[in-house]
């Protein structure tokens, strides 16, 4: 197959890609923004970021389907003083401390080892699919009927020194308990 | 009133509940303008903060894009049912979920963009549209619509309770005003009722009784001072009709009588009467004296006549009694007599009468009399009494000169009544003159010839026996009585009095002359009604000679014997006596009486007065009332006099007193001018051939050619003739009264042919054409027929330059 041939199908594929992207959003475009609007719904402990210069890190570990997306979302956003910044790992041991890390399906082999880490370190583990047991994310994007669902581990936050707002709760599956009182 | 008004209570009620209604409307509306704006704002408030709870809730759902979420939470919406509906919409403004899950998206808008939170009323309903905001970051919008059922609820309800609470106040605030205003009305009726029953009973003396309220007092003050003021009028107008009626009764009784004493009559018993005063008296006043005489008293005030002193005509002095304003028409009225020290007065006061008033009797400005009238008792008399008095006095006064005026009046009427009859009747005469007067003419014509012949036969015929000469002297005497007779008839329509032509008269010649003409009359005429009248004549020894008209007075005479003979019907004795009586002074001329007596009805004192004047008569139909008349004319032209004796049954005397005749030659007592005048040539112009004949006779026999004209165009035409063929004629005679041509025209015939000749106009009508100046032109003679020859003669001698005898008018000799 000629060379210009291969960049043809490339640039066609890219295309069809984008024609994809614009026409409906795609799961990862409304993940991105969930990612975004999570920073409204969760309080991290005021440790995790004590200089009002550090930025608020969304880490995407994986494969980044994102693309632009992402960027697109938390541009000129901020929580709470602290500017958002995207960073992504292509691997477990790239990590660095990130306040919001999404792991894409794509780095399911290293879920093990890099949740036990992360469970006290105030860091919001988000997935797009199901963590195999006993570990877990504490927010997993459930994919229902072409629509993105939450399901949060209320437990696996508690110890991560995270409070999820109720609001947040309502609509999404809950496992763990609650407390009362 | 009329009935449909409302009363004063019913007005009070509805101005109560007016006021109150009105005021519970204000408030009313007012609370109703403040709960509507109230709720309103309740209304945006309530929808803000349930729109955003809901908003703050549902931002999770739109962040993570749960529509179902949305939907729960927008669910929560049901708490209020006014939520109609409720949506949320993307930033994109895309509707993210709607509420009620049913509603068809046509009711809601179709995109919403992120805007700021509005709140907006629209009809029906009240529209939220708010921001969904999670902290800082917004997620969406909300949209909220309410429906206003809650306002029109809340307005029901208000209204419901309004209506409740409007009734129970206006309940209350009519009781309350039915109770509170009786305070007020009750006054008020009581006041209304009263003057109901006042003006039905017309009971003034009662007094309304006072209220509570400074107002209401005073208007029962007022009321009671007005029904004061009412109670006295009503008085005064009582007293006032009183009087009123009274003077009409008065008046109406004077209007009846027509004498001032009949009058004061009724006035002061009336006032005794019914005004009443114990003393009631008219005086008349006399200026000249200064006296008030009194004319009348009351029936009883002639009680207090004794010690007063005051009887009818006793006189009362003005100016001693002070009483001398009342002349100036002043009304006294002196309320206590006895304070004043004047003689009437004083004498008023001891007899009890305190009270006088004096009313002044005033007719066109002249004082006359005076009303007095007196009471018993200080000050008895009010004011109204003396205005009474005072229009009583005028009342009087004015019917006082009433009845003067009237019989004023009555005479006048009296007197006109006679002149028209006098008038009457010299018209009556006055055409019966002309008729004498035409009469008078034909007699003197008719006799002219026999007063021709018999003066002509008496002077020329010597040898007559002494008989025949008789008979012709006693004719030639009828004749000149006849002609004296016929010139009298003249003084039936003559106006001025004739001229006396005065002779020597034996005035008892005359009696008896008149006796022998009247012989008829008191002999014959009576003797054929068995009537018998003697005649007795008791004349002077000596001639009674007196200056007369001796036809007049032969007239005069005749007049008495007829009145004489008609007042005896039964019969008597007719008296005709002459006598000489001497005067008393010493250079007085003895008078010359005749005395016509008789012995019949006589005359009472009334007929006494009148019987000399014109036109009274006793006689009715018979009489023309001109007899006595005459006589007394006659008496007065010879300024003698007339004196009547007379009484009633016994007869009447009549006296002639002429003055005895001084000169026994009068002046024209001399002797007949017979005029030698020669033969003259005569031309005699007349209708009546009787008269040409005895005169052509007559002259003829004296020497004179006369030639005869039979009327008057034949006598112009013969002179005319015969003076142009040379033959002239001395004078000319002619008659006045000729038909076609006069004796004028032929004298001015004459007199235009020949100037120089002169004229003679014979006529019947001589005596009045001499009298009244009638001498015609180119006349140079009159004389009258029957023409004597005496008269002829001296006149033809006269008028033909013969004899020097003075030019006389002959118609006025005898």
């Amino acid at each position: 197959m000629p060379k210009f041939v291969r960049h043809a199908g490339w640039i066609l594929a890219m295309l069809l890609c984008a024609a994809a992207r614009a026409a409906a959003p795609d799961e990862y475009q409304v993940e991105a923004v969930f990612l975004l609007h999570f920073t409204q719904f969760v309080e991290w402990p005021p440790s995790v970021l004590p200089d009002t210069s550090s930025p608020f890190v969304i880490g995407v570990l994986g494969q980044d389907l994102f693309g632009n997306a992402l960027e697109d979302a938390v541009r000129g956003e901020s929580v709470n003083g602290h500017p958002l910044v995207v960073r992504r790992f292509a691997k477990g041991t790239d990590l660095t401390p990130c306040q919001i890390l999404f792991i894409d399906r794509s780095a399911v082999h290293d879920v093990d080892r890099i949740l036990g880490p992360l469970a006290h370190t105030g860091t919001l583990t988000v997935s797009n699919f199901e963590v195999p047991a006993p570990a877990d994310v504490i927010i997993r994007f459930l994919n229902e009927d072409r629509r993105i669902r939450l399901r949060i581990n209320v437990d696996y936050a508690r110890n991560a020194g995270l409070t999820i707002s109720s609001k947040l709760l309502r609509p999404s599956q809950v496992v763990g308990t609650i407390p009362v009182g | 009133m009329r009935q449909h008004l409302p009363t004063v209570r019913r007005q009070l009620t509805q101005m109560v509940l007016l006021t109150s209604g009105a005021v519970l409307l204000l408030t009313v509306v007012s609370l109703f303008a403040y709960d509507f704006v109230t709720f309103r704002h309740t209304s945006v408030l309530q929808l803000q903060t349930l729109g955003r709870a809901i908003a703050a809730n549902s931002t999770a759902a739109i962040a993570f894009d749960n529509p179902d979420d949305a939907q729960t939470v927008l669910a929560a919406f049901q708490v209020d049912p006014h939520i109609t509906h409720a949506a949320l919409y993307r930033l994109d403004g895309v509707s993210f979920a709607m509420y009620p899950s049913n509603a068809a998206a046509k009711e809601f808008p179709q995109q919403l963009k992120p805007g700021p939170a509005v709140f907006r009323f629209e009809p029906g309903h009240l529209i939220g549209i708010l921001p969904v905001m999670e902290g800082k970051r917004r997620m969406g919008t909300l949209y909220v619509q309410s429906d206003q059922r809650a306002i029109y609820d809340r307005m029901r309800l208000y209204a419901g309770i309004v209506t409740l609470v409007a009734a129970a106040a206006g309940l209350l605030a009519y009781s309350l005003s039915r109770r509170l205003q009786k305070r007020i009305t009750r006054p008020i009726l009581n006041l209304a009722e009263m003057a109901t029953a006042i003006s039905t009973r017309h009971d003034y003396s009662v007094r309304a009784s006072k209220a509570d309220a400074f107002e209401l007092d005073q208007l029962t003050d007022a009321f009671n001072h007005m029904l004061e003021a009412i109670q006295s009028s009503e008085s005064r107008l009582h007293t006032q009709l009183g009087h009123l009626s009274l003077l009409q009764h008065i008046t109406r009784a004077i209007g009846d009588r027509q004498d001032l004493i009949s009058i004061v009559h009724v006035v002061v018993t009336t006032l005794e009467k019914s005004m009443p005063v114990q003393f009631a008296c008219a005086a008349r006043y006399d200026a000249a004296s200064r006296l008030l005489t009194v004319t009348k008293l009351g029936a009883e005030s002639e009680a207090f006549a004794e010690s007063l002193g005051l009887h009818p005509e006793t006189t009362i002095g003005l100016d001693e009694n002070g009483l001398s304003a009342v002349v100036q028409g002043q009304l006294i009225h002196e309320p206590d007599a006895k304070q004043v020290a004047l003689p009437l007065l004083q004498k008023l006061a001891a007899c009890g009468l305190d009270s006088v008033v004096i009313a002044p009797l005033v007719a066109e400005k002249t004082f006359f009399g005076v009303l007095i009238a007196a009471r018993s008792g200080v000050g008895t008399f009010s004011s109204p009494d003396c205005e009474f008095l005072k229009q009583l006095s005028e009342h009087v006064a004015l019917a006082a000169r009433q009845a003067e005026l009237n019989s004023a009046l009555q005479m006048a009427y009296d007197d006109l009544r006679r002149t028209q009859q006098t008038t009457m009747q010299q018209e009556r005469l006055r055409a019966l003159g002309q008729i004498a007067s035409g009469i008078a003419h034909d007699i003197n014509n008719a006799i002219s010839p026999v007063a021709l012949y018999t003066e002509s036969l008496l002077e020329r015929e010597p040898n007559l026996s002494d008989r025949a000469r008789s008979y012709l002297t006693t004719i030639q005497r009828a004749i000149e009585d006849v002609a004296e007779t016929v010139s009298r008839m003249r003084e039936f329509y003559r106006e001025r009095e004739p001229q006396l032509s005065l002779s020597l008269v034996d005035l008892n010649v005359t009696v008896e002359q008149a006796l022998r003409l009247t012989q008829a009359r008191w002999s014959d005429l009576p003797q054929q009604k068995g009537v018998m009248i003697e005649v007795r004549t008791e004349l002077a020894s000596e001639p009674a000679e007196v200056m007369a008209a001796e036809g007049e007075l032969r007239g005069a005479l005749t007049n008495l014997i007829f009145n004489a003979v008609d007042a005896m019907p039964e019969g008597g004795v007719l008296t005709i006596r002459t006598r000489r009586v001497e005067q008393s002074l010493p250079d007085g001329n003895p008078n010359i009486c005749i005395d016509v007596s008789d012995t019949g009805v006589g005359m009472d004192e009334a007929t006494q007065r009148q019987c000399l004047e014109p036109f009274f008569t006793t006689k009715g139909e018979r009489g023309s009332g001109l007899g006595l008349a005459m006589v007394y004319g006659m008496v007065k032209r010879h300024s003698a006099e007339l004196q009547v004796e007379s009484s009633v049954g016994k007869g009447s005397t009549f006296r002639l007193m002429f003055a005895a005749a001084r000169a026994l030659t009068p002046q024209l007592a001399a002797g007949p001018v017979v005029g030698d005048t020669g033969p003259l040539r005569i031309l005699l112009v007349d209708d009546d051939p009787l008269l040409i004949s005895s005169l052509q006779e007559v002259l003829g026999a004296d020497g004179h050619d006369v030639i005869c004209a039979n009327g008057g165009q034949a006598g112009i035409d013969t002179f005319v003739g015969q003076t142009q063929a040379g033959q002239s004629f001395s004078v000319v005679i002619t008659d006045l009264g000729m038909p076609y041509v006069d004796g004028r025209r032929v004298a001015a015939a004459v007199k235009a042919a020949s100037p120089q000749t002169p004229v003679i106009m014979l006529t019947g009508w001589g005596q009045r054409l001499v009298a009244e100046g009638d001498v015609p032109p180119h006349v140079d003679c009159v004389l009258n027929k029957p023409p004597r020859l005496l008269d002829l003669r001296s006149a033809l001698a006269e008028l033909t330059g013969v004899a020097s005898a003075p030019r006389a008018v002959a118609g006025a000799k005898r």
